[in-house]
């Protein structure tokens, strides 16, 4: 049996000197895990059991009993058991001293918590018995940065990179190393290698922004801004396997979440079948793994997860919503209204939800009550700029033309980036039945801004044969109507060429036209 | 984790970042700086609440289910409602949500539930000794605050020189006119002023420069208590509270004053509807320099946005390419607290922002024109703020030395494994942090030197800053979730040289209600930017400005540490929207009012 020490929380134990032997291990206690999911209690007391059993063993070897208890520490780690984790793992790192992983978690546990001077002294423990192990280098030299000290930081950055030249961490090290001395140029210069070495990691973008934003290239930070997102860059191995230890139906939520940002979503499902499997009664991973299906093109068998989503809580809006928009999709305007009413029959604020209804009644006919939908996503969230469009087309679709042209008007100056509003206004101001309304002029100068600032589309074009129609410029309406033509006939839409012949011939007539959208024609967003 | 841990400095050394085991801490000349006392004053701050006659306790309504707002207030303000000279106090109160029974709570409440207002009757004795008193007047002046409130803001709406509260709340904010009669009068309704809501932030501001304070209330999340969501503990999977995340954020509210005792809510029209988050912290200052007030609001688990005046009624949201939208690596962080102050004497306003635990509060560095770096971790804040969750905070020069610090006060917003393993249901506390200056750009984390209160673990909420004694140095009222509050008097700053101004406006417009008194001496002219003008060293400059730090209210009077320099002052004042004036031979170590029109 061996001897103990109780490990004295947070005091002036000294945390990184050797043990050397059995006798003076810190003693590794499970805490009361009564309370944890049961999958949980059964990995952490089976994980115990073993270690018990090595540490009765008076054959086993000093090494073997330092991965036990490393193992243990990884595992109590993963379930946010910091003391005991702690413990473990300086066991581990006394009784195995040449094993890298467990001062490397050590390491890791402490930056978690913001002790980064501890951190950084176990990450410098590992880098003395493995002085090229990159990701270590990585996290001493990110422990460096955030204690402020760039200078200290560089070199390790640097020698990452000279190990690892395609080493994405080490760029991006690197270019924060530069931002924090306000090198921009040189931190350009690494954040675009990170960036171009891995694309899918949304996070270099802000720090990209702002390095181009110190060099006074204010384009190109806009650009970055714009692209900016969360997903971080890829993780260690050692920090993916803790990542995914914990099996809990929460951990694989968690992890499903990581892999569905990333666009992985095979990788996800595969997390949430175990998370379903784990806790077959709860609806969030149902719903979870319903998206990650139809992101994966299985609509089948998104359709049935999300039914046994609100089968098992009959108020889960987010899945009630997510079956709305299947069935919208589907054309199925009736049970996707009656989804997303029950979506926001749960969650009144549930904007998405309340937009999918509202596009849904008015799709189905419904524009009064559109109406009143759209008007309460406003009163919610003033900048739904969908709404807003949802709004002026239900207005449109009602013959209120009048309305709608002050709706629109009123929403480009909101929302002056937002095209869809500068469309639907061409369209209206140039050919609106109603005179109040049309605007030759105004609308030759939105569609003719519009050309510089889209794509050419069929829409766009003939867009620009009715504002040319209404100015009088019938060569030129008959032209664009003509290209618009072709464009629709290259794409086999031959439904679009007829409506478009019919308008021809009106300009050719020398008439304008005085149907802005037909009545089986979508006003979309 | 949350125990405490040994603090290390490695100044010095540029590669060897390892620990050094307590007993043999290096001292640097850093941590002799830091650690520099006036003789004889062992404790910086102490807490003389409770002898002071300041007996509030707060109630959060907890039962064991985890309510979301449960963790969120409170807010206190520290305002002089009865113009006597010196500061009151008043406490935002909780109450049991939903339908939920007194008895229902983990621990029900003593006596009734009221947020409350403290008259401040301080005795300055001929020795220049004080007796602080403080007398629970809330039944006398009227203030009666329905269901859970959240915060406060204060400001002279209605330019009668008696300064007004507004009370923000989970469901509907309160507007208490101040009759100047020791009385108040809740005119909510009439006003146009009740936000409903969760709000949580507010602030007085004259955005358009007209001389009367408009009003900018911040929104946190649409909630109910009957669509509480319930929500588990990451790994353990129990019940826990919930991010802010959640919840669907509410749109922040903008209400111009129509100078007639009323406002119009103005949102939209200012361009401030499109955008916004989860809103905890409201801070106004000039931030591009251009002489109109911006907004700056910091919203939890989303950008930040940074309104900037365009001189016509609206806004422009600049944060995002400002760079002080997010943190240092464009991560939306749970940001609570804020506060702007010219921390490195360059004369702009920089921001300081209090977040998450593991995130690191952020420290937004001005470079004048509006345009900001994150510099928190040069500046030696991050590493020592990361076990933390900050939620009050302001730039003010503790010890006067001239240089702004920072106190954050601190208290988590969700439990460890290890707590709710244990069945803890509020196992939040952590200490406060005090952050000095070293004139360098940099700061020394002190709380070890501040005094035993700073070091108590609570669950701290509001701060208030503001000198309640009156002697020269700034105090900072404490409110605590689910605890008494704190009333922190500074024991060193009076100890240096300090010049304190008041800055009101000319006598105030004619009232639009008659027979209701006034007070001569106009209102605070929060906005208006007060520049120390010394013999040596750049200009000091600071903001009057009561908002900023977290659902709280300051001091409005400008009080400038001057160090050892002894002698009088010259002082720049810059009002919002109208010429800038100075005054010379302005006496330090006491506080002067400042008239409008009446300088140079």
């Amino acid at each position: 049996m061996v001897g103990v020490v109780a490990l004295s929380a947070g005091g002036c134990t000294s945390r990184n000197e050797p043990i050397g032997d059995r006798q003076t291990l810190h003693m590794v206690a499970l805490p009361d895990l009564s309370r944890l999911e049961e999958s949980v209690q059964v990995q952490l007391r089976e994980r115990h059991a073993a270690l018990d059993a090595k540490r009765a063993d008076p054959s086993t070897p000093t090494t073997d009993l330092g991965t036990e208890y490393g193992e243990m520490g990884k595992l109590l780690m993963a379930a946010e058991f910091d003391d005991p984790a702690e413990a473990s793992l300086l066991n581990a790192q006394a009784l195995a001293p040449g094993d890298m992983r467990w001062p490397y978690y050590l390491g890791h546990l402490y930056s978690t918590n913001g002790d980064i001077p501890n951190a950084a002294a176990a990450f410098e423990r590992v880098l003395r018995s493995a002085p090229d192990d990159v990701p270590t280098m990585v996290r001493l030299a990110e422990a460096a940065l955030d204690q402020g000290r760039p200078d200290a930081a560089e070199p390790l950055f640097t020698k990452a990179l000279s190990l690892q030249p395609r080493s994405v961490a080490a760029h991006y090290g690197l270019g924060r190393t530069a931002l924090a001395t306000q090198d921009y140029r040189r931190a350009a210069q690494h954040l675009d290698q990170a960036l171009a070495l891995d694309s899918t990691a949304s996070i270099i973008h802000y720090s990209l922004a702002m390095a181009y934003r110190g060099l006074g290239d204010h384009r190109r930070a806009a650009s970055h801004l714009q692209q900016r997102g969360t997903l971080q860059i890829q993780p260690d191995p050692l920090r993916k396997a803790l990542d995914e230890l914990l099996h809990s139906a929460l951990n694989y939520e968690r992890n499903a979440d990581v892999a569905g940002n990333r666009g992985e979503w095979p990788a996800a499902a595969e997390y949430l079948r175990k998370a379903v499997a784990l806790a077959p009664t709860r609806a969030s991973p149902r719903h979870k793994l319903g998206t990650a299906l139809f992101y994966m093109g299985d609509r089948r068998g998104a359709f049935d997860e999300f039914h046994e989503a609100v089968r098992l809580s009959p108020t889960f809006a987010a899945a009630h919503y997510a079956l709305g928009v299947l069935h919208e999709e589907a054309g199925e305007h009736q049970q996707a209204i009656r989804s997303f009413s029950a979506a926001v029959g749960s969650d009144p604020v549930h904007v998405d939800a309340r937009l999918g209804l509202a596009d849904a009644l008015r799709r189905s006919g419904r524009l009064d009550a559109s109406l009143s939908e759209y008007e309460r996503i406003l009163k919610i969230d003033p900048g739904a700029s969908k709404a807003r469009f949802g709004y002026a087309a239900a207005l449109i679709r009602l013959n209120r033309h009048q309305e709608a042209g002050d709706r629109v008007a009123e929403a480009m100056d909101l929302h002056p980036n937002e095209l869809s509003f500068a469309r639907m206004a061409a369209r209206l101001f140039a050919a609106s039945p109603d005179n109040r309304v049309r605007d030759g002029r105004r609308a030759l100068a939105i569609a003719e801004a519009l050309l510089g600032r889209q794509p050419r589309t069929i829409d766009l074009v003939e867009t620009m044969a009715m504002a040319s129609a209404e100015m009088g410029q019938y060569g030129a309406a008959v032209t664009w109507q003509r290209e618009a033509i072709e464009a629709a006939g290259r794409i086999g839409r031959r439904d679009v060429v007829e409506r478009l012949t019919d308008n021809l011939e009106q300009y050719q007539a020398g008439r304008p036209c005085r149907t802005p959208w037909r009545a089986d024609e979508p006003i979309e967003f | 984790m949350v125990a405490a841990l040994p603090r290390v400095y490695l100044r010095g050394l540029v590669l060897a970042l390892g620990v050094a085991s307590c007993s043999d801490r290096p001292v640097s000349d850093a941590a002799a700086h830091e650690n520099t006392a006036p003789a004889g004053v062992e404790e910086w701050f102490t807490d003389r609440a409770s002898e002071a006659g300041l007996d509030f306790v707060h109630f959060n309504g907890m039962s064991g289910r985890f309510y979301f707002p449960e963790a969120i207030p409170p807010g206190v303000a520290l305002l002089d409602y009865d113009g006597d000279g010196d500061l009151d106090v008043f406490v935002a109160q909780g109450q049991m949500l939903g339908q939920q029974a007194r008895s229902e709570a983990l621990h029900p409440p003593q006596g009734p539930l009221k947020s409350r207002l403290y008259r401040n009757d301080l005795d300055v004795h001929v020795n220049r000794t004080r007796t602080l008193r403080f007398t629970d007047v809330t039944g006398a002046t009227g203030i009666v605050v329905h269901g859970y409130a959240m915060g406060a803001a204060t400001g002279d709406y209605d330019n009668d020189g008696c300064v007004d509260l507004y009370v923000t709340n989970l469901e509907r904010s309160q507007l208490f006119r101040n009759d100047c009669d020791g009385t108040f009068t809740d005119v909510s309704r009439e006003s146009g002023a009740e936000d409903r809501g969760w709000s949580v932030s507010a602030a007085f501001v004259d955005y358009d420069r007209d001389g009367w304070l408009d009003l900018f209330v911040g929104h946190y999340v649409y909630y109910t208590v009957e669509g509480d969501k319930p929500c588990l503990h990451s790994v353990s999977s129990l019940r826990d509270y919930c991010p802010p995340s959640v919840y669907r954020a509410q749109p922040d509210h903008l209400y111009h004053n129509n100078r007639d005792g009323t406002f119009t809510d103005v949102t939209t029209a200012a361009g401030m509807g499109r955008e916004f988050g989860p809103a905890l912290g409201v801070s106004t200052a000039d931030f591009n320099g251009d002489g109109w007030i911006d907004i700056y609001v910091a919203n939890d688990g989303q950008p930040n946005q940074l309104w900037i005046n365009r001189r016509d009624g609206m806004f422009t949201n600049t944060a995002l390419v400002a760079g002080a939208a997010l943190g240092a690596v464009g991560e939306a962080k749970g940001s609570m607290g804020v506060d702007a102050g010219d921390f490195d004497h360059d004369g702009d306003e920089d921001l300081f922002i209090t977040e998450i635990a593991s995130e690191g509060h952020d420290l937004y560095v001005n470079d004048g024109t509006g345009v900001f770096e994150e510099r928190a971790a040069r500046a030696r804040i991050r590493l020592p703020s990361l076990p933390y969750t900050g939620f009050g905070t302001a730039w003010f020069d503790f010890d006067n030395d001239g240089w702004l610090d920072i106190l954050t006060v601190n208290g988590a917003v969700g439990h460890t494994a290890e707590a709710l393993t244990r069945n803890e249901m509020f196992s939040l506390q952590q200490p406060k942090q005090l952050f000095r200056s070293l004139g360098n750009g940099q700061f020394a984390d002190v709380t070890e030197h501040a005094g035993a209160v700073l070091k108590h673990p609570e669950v701290s909420r509001g701060a208030a800053f503001g000198d309640v004694d009156n002697d020269g140095d700034t105090d900072v009222v404490v409110a605590n979730n689910s605890g008494p509050i704190r009333l922190l008097i500074n024991n060193v700053g009076s100890g240096r040289h300090w010049v304190g101004v008041r800055v009101v406006g000319r006598h105030p417009r004619p009232s639009t209600r008659s027979g209701r008194p006034e007070r001569a001496e106009g209102r605070d002219i929060v906005g208006a930017r007060v520049g120390i003008v010394r013999a040596t060293g750049p200009t000091l400059w600071r903001r009057a400005r009561a908002d900023g730090s977290y659902a709280s209210a300051n001091d409005p009077r400008v009080l400038v540490g001057l160090g050892d320099t002894a002698g009088i002052v010259k002082v720049r004042v810059e009002w919002p929207g109208g010429t800038p004036e100075e005054w010379s031979d302005v006496p330090v170590d006491r506080y002067t009012t400042l008239k409008e029109g009446e300088g140079r």
